[in-house]
Formats: C-alpha cells, structure tokens, sequence
C-alpha cells in the first residue's frame, strides 16, 4: 500500500523530514518507512542516523497517521503536532546512512489533543528503537 | 558534536566542584536551517534537537562520547521557539551507573521549564571501534 506524497500528511520539511512513506493503515495504527540519507538530520560524522533522530522519525510517523485521518475528513492542511513527552525509550542500535527504517505505530485515544502512541523501528527485521510518546495536537 | 554552533551556541558553562552537575548556558540560534522545515513560516524549536542539545551537554560534562540507551522520561512542557527561547540554560546532573551515567537534565529560561528529562547514557563503544 501506497498513500501517495507524504508531504500532504505532515507538515515537517526539508531538511528535517524524516518519513518517506507510508505503507500501511489500520484503524489504530500504521506502519511508514524512511531511507537514511548523508544529508538527514542528525546523521553524525559516521554515518549513524542518532537516538533524538529515531526519536524524531518515530514522531513523524505518528504525525503521518494523524494526517492521513486528517485529509480523508477533509482536512486541506495536515495537523502540526508536537512531542509531549517520550517514555520508556530504548535504542539498540542507531542506524547506517542507507538504511530503510521500517516504523510500526500504535495509536491510543485521543483526550483533549493528546494522543498516547507507541512505536517500533526496525532496519532488516532488527529492532533498533522502541518508545512511548505523547503527541499533543495543535488547535485542539 | 552535531547541532553545536548550528542549532545552539554555548555562551557559559557553571560546573559543581564535584564534577557530576552543571548548568550550561546556551543561545538559541534563529538561523538555524532546521527551521525552514519545522515549520515552514512557523519556526518551533524540534523537541528532538533539544533532547540532543542534553546529549551533547552531558558529553561535555563527563568528558565521554555517550550514546543514549533509554529514556525514563522526558516531558516537553512548554513549547519552544527561536523567537522567544533567545538564551536557555541546561542544568545537567551525571550520576555514575554500572555501564555509564544516569542523567537528570532540565532545559529552562526565567519563564519557563521547556525540558525535564531523565533517562540512561552509555559509552558510544560503536564510535570507538
């Protein structure tokens, strides 16, 4: 599955826009996909995509559901949201420039803007991050 | 370190004689390119540079290339923007642990406490290979 141009689901930009797609819908999640490039955003002299950038591609995926929910309501402009808090992070491994990051995201219920989400990234199969989130939603 | 004099400039560093805590005093710098995209027209400070803005300051502190293995908790409690963060100041405690530092940081200003984190740095063994 394909949605299309990730641009029209969040707002981030070049150069701090870290999903490339998004490659599955569910009613409570989804699953995005990135490829790491030289020129990403906290991408270190080794070549290594850092923690805060995991954390970051993460935030944007959740961004990308909220999005896509978003747009099929009719939304022309895809909601900005904000990380609220991050919890119970672990990272295993940072990934290589080259990479495809694979991202699973699980949405909780949405109270008054904020949402409780959970994420996993993996490159080949391999766990690199996991992470409990609160995303707060602007102008709700 | 990788958003130093790109996304922040320190401006003073404040260290405790024993070595495990310091407030670094940083400026914000409104140029930084990370806001032609986060967001266009509407420049936020990303809540994922200023948790790397804590790495990069307990680097400097312990005197250790770190890597952050887990994050406890990190509540982003005010929104930050270059606009109206000018100057910030990163308070840093380092408490040795079996395999690295726990850290307890706060990123404020006079207004507001933008940060509170707490969370599990290690040696970065993948940079010294």
């Amino acid at each position: 599955m394909d949605c299309g141009d990730i641009r029209q689901y969040i707002p981030q930009r070049t150069p701090i826009q870290m999903v490339d797609r998004l490659t599955d819908i569910k009613d409570d999640g989804a699953e995005t996909s990135f490829i790491v490039r030289e020129d990403t955003y906290f991408v270190d002299e080794n070549g290594r995509l850092t923690e805060p950038g995991l954390i970051e591609h993460i935030a944007q995926s959740a961004s990308a559901l909220a999005g896509y929910k978003a747009v099929a309501a009719g939304a022309v402009h895809p909601p900005i949201g904000y990380i609220g808090e991050v919890k119970k992070f672990r990272c295993y491994r940072c990934p290589l420039v080259g990479d495809e990051l694979h991202t699973t995201i699980t949405m909780g219920a949405e109270v008054d803007g904020v949402t409780i989400i959970t994420g996993e990234t993996q490159v080949d199969g391999k766990v690199m991050a996991a992470t409990q989130m609160k995303i707060f939603m602007a102008g709700k | 370190m990788l958003l130093e004099n790109k996304y922040y400039k320190i401006i003073g560093i404040d260290k405790d004689a024993d070595g495990q805590s310091a407030v670094f005093h940083v400026a914000i710098l409104p140029d930084c390119d990370v806001y032609r995209g986060h967001f266009p027209g509407n420049p936020v400070c990303p809540g994922a540079c200023n948790i790397e803005l804590i790495k990069e300051c307990a680097m400097l502190l312990t005197g250790s290339k770190l890597r952050i293995s887990a994050i406890k908790q990190c509540r982003l409690t005010a929104l930050a923007t270059p606009a109206l963060c000018r100057e910030l100041d990163v308070t840093i405690q380092a408490s040795p642990t079996y395999v690295g530092f726990l850290i307890v940081a706060r990123i404020a200003d006079a207004e507001n406490t933008y940060v509170e984190y707490k969370g599990d740095m290690e040696p970065d063994e993948e940079c010294l290979q």
